[in-house]
């Protein structure tokens, strides 16, 4: 006898097309962070790569140097050794002349982990939907980040003008201070990975706070208040604790080993 | 549309208690460990178990910096991973261009010898 020729589909198929709602299957978020967070977090880990290869080579040049082995206080600038960190930073605003070693820097680190710690109130403020603590921590977060700014322009500052003792050169000349060609305090490398890593690190910063005000006017518009979620600062705030993580990185390496 | 007249963004209702105990908890733990690396510039010669505190003190505070306020801790278990592995992968750099670097120091000063 022939078979009946009608089309069936298999007898499986109805569950077959009941939609699948795996993890990865598609519709929902299986990180349970939205995009936006997300990109956040993986342009972090790629600025992250920038930073690290920075202070790698930092590493790299300085183990290539001579280490200067004497005692301390017989420690002096040579262009022959990579210089002691606490014998180059040792001046502080105001107290001319006064060997204040890694006093400044200390102050600097501070200031950032305090402009941390208001930047978490300003985000755990717009998780409660309270728009006045927002703007009051994005305030102090502003104020905190700025001052950082302006202790590093004087760190600058003090780094290129450089001491009144200068560096006799070769040819019967004193120099001061430090440029890309030439530095007192020792190899050529060390003021260009000076300049280059806390200016890159200062550059971020520096666009933090442009973010951080940019957000301060967005929320007195009550942008964020009409959107329903305060999700913008958690995004900007993840970028500036990114920039306090690496200062924290740079201090270590660059001031205290 | 008149409802739109009055400032909609200005707090209604009652808002939530801040929750802040945690935060302030992890900034005096930054602190402490700040001031615990300075106590060992000033106490201690430099040497490599010297670096090898810094630096291990430099991990504790990123962690703290990471897991707390940029709220990692409590993401889920793949997005920590997804993060985690690739930085992993800069450790191995770092160790293997310091390596490098005292190598690359050691070939100059004995070249003329």
């Amino acid at each position: 006898m022939a078979q009946p020729t009608t089309l069936q589909p298999p007898a499986a198929s109805a569950t077959q097309d009941a939609p699948r709602t795996g993890n990865w299957d598609g519709g929902n978020e299986p990180f349970k962070a939205s995009y936006g967070k997300l990109m956040m977090w993986f342009f972090l880990l790629s600025d992250a790569f920038t930073f690290a290869a920075f202070l790698t080579t930092y590493g790299l040049i300085r183990h290539k140097h001579e280490v200067f082995t004497g005692a301390a206080e017989k420690f002096v600038f040579s262009t022959r050794w990579w210089p002691v960190p606490d014998k180059v930073f040792n001046a502080f605003p105001g107290l001319h002349g006064m060997d204040v070693p890694l006093g400044f820097v200390a102050l600097m680190t501070m200031i950032l982990i305090l402009s941390s710690v208001t930047m978490v109130l300003a985000v755990e403020a717009g998780h409660r939907m309270d728009k006045n603590d927002v703007q009051k921590w994005l305030l102090w977060t502003i104020l905190f980040g700025t001052t950082f700014l302006l202790s590093q322009a004087w760190e600058w500052s003090h780094f290129i003008h450089g001491s009144e003792k200068g560096m006799l050169m070769a040819d019967g000349s004193t120099f001061y201070g430090a440029n890309l060609q030439v530095n007192e305090y020792g190899p050529v490398l060390f003021a260009d990975l000076f300049f280059f890593i806390t200016g890159f690190h200062g550059t971020h910063v520096f666009s933090g706070v442009c973010l951080l005000i940019w957000c301060f006017i967005a929320t007195s518009n009550g942008t964020f208040h009409k959107r329903g979620h305060y999700e913008m600062i958690e995004k900007i705030g993840l970028y500036w604790h990114f920039v306090d993580l690496v200062w924290v990185f740079v201090f270590t390496f660059f001031y205290l080993v | 549309m008149a409802a739109h007249a009055t400032d909609e963004t200005l707090p209604q209702g009652e808002i939530a208690k801040p929750n802040t105990a945690w935060i302030w908890k992890t900034f005096f733990i930054l602190v402490g460990i700040t001031a615990v690396e300075f106590v060992f510039v000033f106490l201690m010669e430099p040497s490599t178990l010297r670096n090898s505190i810094f630096i291990a003190l430099t991990i504790l505070k990123a962690f703290y910096i990471v897991a707390e306020f940029m709220h990692l801790k409590h993401e889920t278990k793949g997005l920590i991973w997804t993060i985690l592995i690739p930085v992993s992968l800069l450790v191995w750099l770092l160790v293997a261009l310091i390596t490098e670097g005292s190598y690359v120091g050691e070939v100059l000063e004995n070249m003329f010898k």
